[in-house]
Parts: C-alpha cells; sequence; structure tokens
C-alpha cells in the first residue's frame, strides 16, 4: 500500500493523541484579526440598522440585507471558524452547497409574491 | 512534518487526511453543514410565506408620525385610561388598520420594546443588542480557541467562562422578547400584530436557535470544566475546544440570518 510508505502521515484519535506522531493541528495566528473582525461585524451590524431607517422598503434593499449577511458570515466563518486558514477543499465541500441555497432562499421569497393572488 | 509531498492516488487512498484537518473536526463540519441545511429550510419557509402577503405601506406607517423613543403608550391612550397599564399600542393600530389579517406587519412596529423603557418606541435596538452581545461571546470564544492552541490553560478558562456568559445574556434577552411577545397575545396560531404565520414562524425559528444556543451553552460549560480539571492539558491539545467553538460560531451565524430576514426584511 502507498499510504504505508508515508509513516509520518497518520491519523490519530484526539483521545489516543501521541505528540511524537503528526496529526493535522491548527496553530495560533494572533488576536490582532480577531479583533479587527469583531469591529467589522460589529460596523455590519450598525449599517444594517442604519439602512433600515433610511431606505425604503424595496427587493434592492432586501438584496442589500442579504448580501451584508453574506459579507458577515464570509468574516465569520473565514476568521473566527478558522477557515481561511484550513485546506481550499474543506472550503468548497462547506461553501458551494450553501450557494445553491442562498440562490433557493431569494428564489423562494420571489416565488412568494404569487402566492394567494389566483 | 505535515508538508510531505504525496501523489493524487494515494491522497483519498486511506491512511491520511485529504482536508488536512482531524476526523472530529471535519465531522463537525459535515453536521454544520447539514444544521445549515435544517435551518435554511425555516428560513425558505419563512420567506416564501412573508412575501405571499402584502407589506404594510410605507404611508400608513408615516400617517402615525411615530418619532424615536416617543413614549407610544400615552400617545395612543384612550382618554381616561392610565397609560402605565394595558396595552393601547396594538388595539390603536388595529383600529387603524395598520396591524391586520391581510398584511406582514412592520417588524419595527412589532419589536420596539427594551428593558427599562416602558412605553418607548424604540424600534430593532433591543435586537441589535442581542446581535452584539452573541457577536461578541463568538469574539471571547474564538480568543479562547486561540489561548488552547497556544496551551495557555489558564486564558482558556478566562475566556471559555466569559463565552459562557455571554451565552446566558443572549438566552435571557431571548427570553424577555419571548415574554414581550406572549403577553401583547402572540401564540402559535394567534397574532394580534397580523397573519398568525407570523408569531408561528417567529416561535419556530427563533425557539429552534434559542435551542441551539441553550445547547451550545451546555458544551462550553461541559468544556470549561473539562479544562478547570486539567484533561486538555493532559492530553497535550486543546482540540476540543476547536470543536465546541465551530459549533458557538455556526450558532452566532445562525442568528446573523435570523435577524436579517426576521427584523430587518
Amino acid at each position: 500500500m502507498s499510504s504505508q510508505t508515508n509513516q509520518k502521515v497518520d491519523i490519530h484519535d484526539e483521545v489516543n493523541y501521541d505528540p511524537t506522531v503528526w496529526v493535522p493541528k491548527a496553530h495560533s495566528h494572533g488576536t490582532s484579526d480577531i479583533w479587527k473582525k469583531f469591529w467589522i461585524l460589529s460596523f455590519l451590524t450598525v449599517a444594517d440598522v442604519v439602512a433600515y431607517f433610511i431606505w425604503p422598503p424595496s427587493i434592492s434593499r432586501n438584496i442589500f440585507f442579504i448580501l451584508m449577511g453574506i459579507i458577515k458570515a464570509w468574516f465569520i466563518v473565514g476568521t473566527f471558524m478558522h477557515m481561511k486558514h484550513e485546506h481550499k477543499k474543506l472550503g468548497y465541500m462547506i461553501i458551494l452547497p450553501m450557494a445553491f441555497v442562498i440562490f433557493f432562499l431569494y428564489w423562494m421569497m420571489y416565488e412568494g409574491n404569487f402566492w394567494g393572488t389566483f | 512534518m505535515s508538508t510531505q509531498t504525496i501523489s493524487k492516488a494515494s491522497t483519498w487512498g486511506g491512511g491520511n487526511s485529504p482536508f488536512n484537518v482531524s476526523y472530529g473536526k471535519l465531522m463537525m463540519w459535515v453536521f454544520l453543514l447539514s444544521d445549515a441545511f435544517t435551518f435554511s429550510s425555516l428560513l425558505i419557509g419563512y420567506g416564501a410565506l412573508r412575501y405571499s402577503y402584502p407589506s404594510t405601506e410605507l404611508a400608513q406607517i408615516e400617517s402615525l408620525e411615530l418619532g424615536f423613543a416617543q413614549n407610544v403608550q400615552e400617545q395612543f391612550a384612550a382618554p381616561g385610561v392610565d397609560a402605565h397599564h394595558g396595552e393601547h399600542f396594538i388595539p390603536a393600530l388595529r383600529d387603524l388598520g395598520i396591524f391586520n389579517e391581510f398584511q406582514w406587519p412592520s417588524p419595527d412596529l412589532v419589536f420596539n420594546h427594551f428593558p427599562f423603557a416602558h412605553g418607548l418606541h424604540l424600534p430593532l435596538i433591543f435586537v441589535s443588542l442581542m446581535t452584539l452581545i452573541l457577536i461578541l461571546s463568538s469574539v471571547t470564544m474564538v480568543l479562547g480557541v486561540e489561548a488552547g492552541q497556544r496551551g495557555d490553560q489558564k486564558a482558556v478558562s478566562k475566556w471559555m467562562l466569559l463565552t459562557i456568559i455571554g451565552g446566558f445574556m443572549f438566552l435571557g434577552c431571548q427570553a424577555w422578547e419571548w415574554t414581550n411577545f406572549i403577553n401583547a397575545g402572540a401564540r402559535m396560531w394567534a397574532n394580534p400584530y397580523g397573519p398568525p404565520a407570523f408569531a408561528a414562524l417567529f416561535f419556530g425559528v427563533t425557539g429552534f436557535h434559542g435551542f441551539h444556543v441553550f445547547s451550545g451553552v451546555v458544551l462550553n460549560i461541559i468544556v470549561y470544566i473539562n479544562n478547570l480539571k486539567g484533561t486538555y492539558a493532559n492530553r497535550g491539545h486543546y482540540e476540543m475546544v476547536e470543536k465546541v467553538g465551530l459549533y458557538w460560531h455556526f450558532v452566532d451565524l445562525v442568528w446573523v440570518f435570523v435577524f436579517t430576514f426576521f427584523y430587518l426584511i
């Protein structure tokens, strides 16, 4: 087996962790980025509320709110959930299905306009 | 070190981690993806039902001439009635035709309460505070994860404790919000502000999210106690903090979308 030739590549359960063999382990990236993202997220939340009061209800406003939600999700998943430091394929595995779901979300909001009008 | 070159055939041939994460973390990601589908289905149902009703007309709301932090209990009280007892706001707006069965209510007229500011019109302020509490508890969680990656047991304890407090604060806020909504007469099947579907979806989705927050707080407490006992220090790594952290951030992430859909759209 080819995998047995890679002796250092070995997956261990966290309970049976042996520090002499390699396990995929995250390391610290410092705290400055975390606080920066906190201020961005707070600012975006306040911007949402301000937009709610100065922008009359419309489809474009709804698209704006959903886009703001996606931007906030990007920072939460990327920095707080460590996704931007993970393997790229893991990111695609999580984000691509959700892209279809967000499309479906917008689709059903549009579709709801035509319910009860017949 | 981990920087070995592995041929493409052996990447998926077993015996290694194609995504370069541990089994536990990968499975947490898979669980969170499936949980995201569950919440998406609830929000998709909300979006479709919400737009099956026409919105409250802007002209109707503007005709109220409601000012920020204005005392709505006094303004809408019947003459000779003590403004501090009973709900005058909802019956008055029902009489004006702004709250009715056929139009989706404007969220800033429904969620305009704030603790210790009885009767004042403070739209969306309380829910913004709840959002900031949850974002802040997400920050303390990720600082706990960062401390765990450095192997700093005391710092992990400190940040986990702050995260637990943040979780309880959020749950308390949600209990207060529910109490107000229920006292106003909202039930799963009835809603004085408008269509019953509004209340049913509110209780369903925020209840589902609130129970996730509660579960997260329980998990955080377990991790906090384990860390005090030195379980992770003995194990040599703090990966359990990272995995519970992923769940806690997910709860924050869901709230971002619940906030967007229930209070803004």
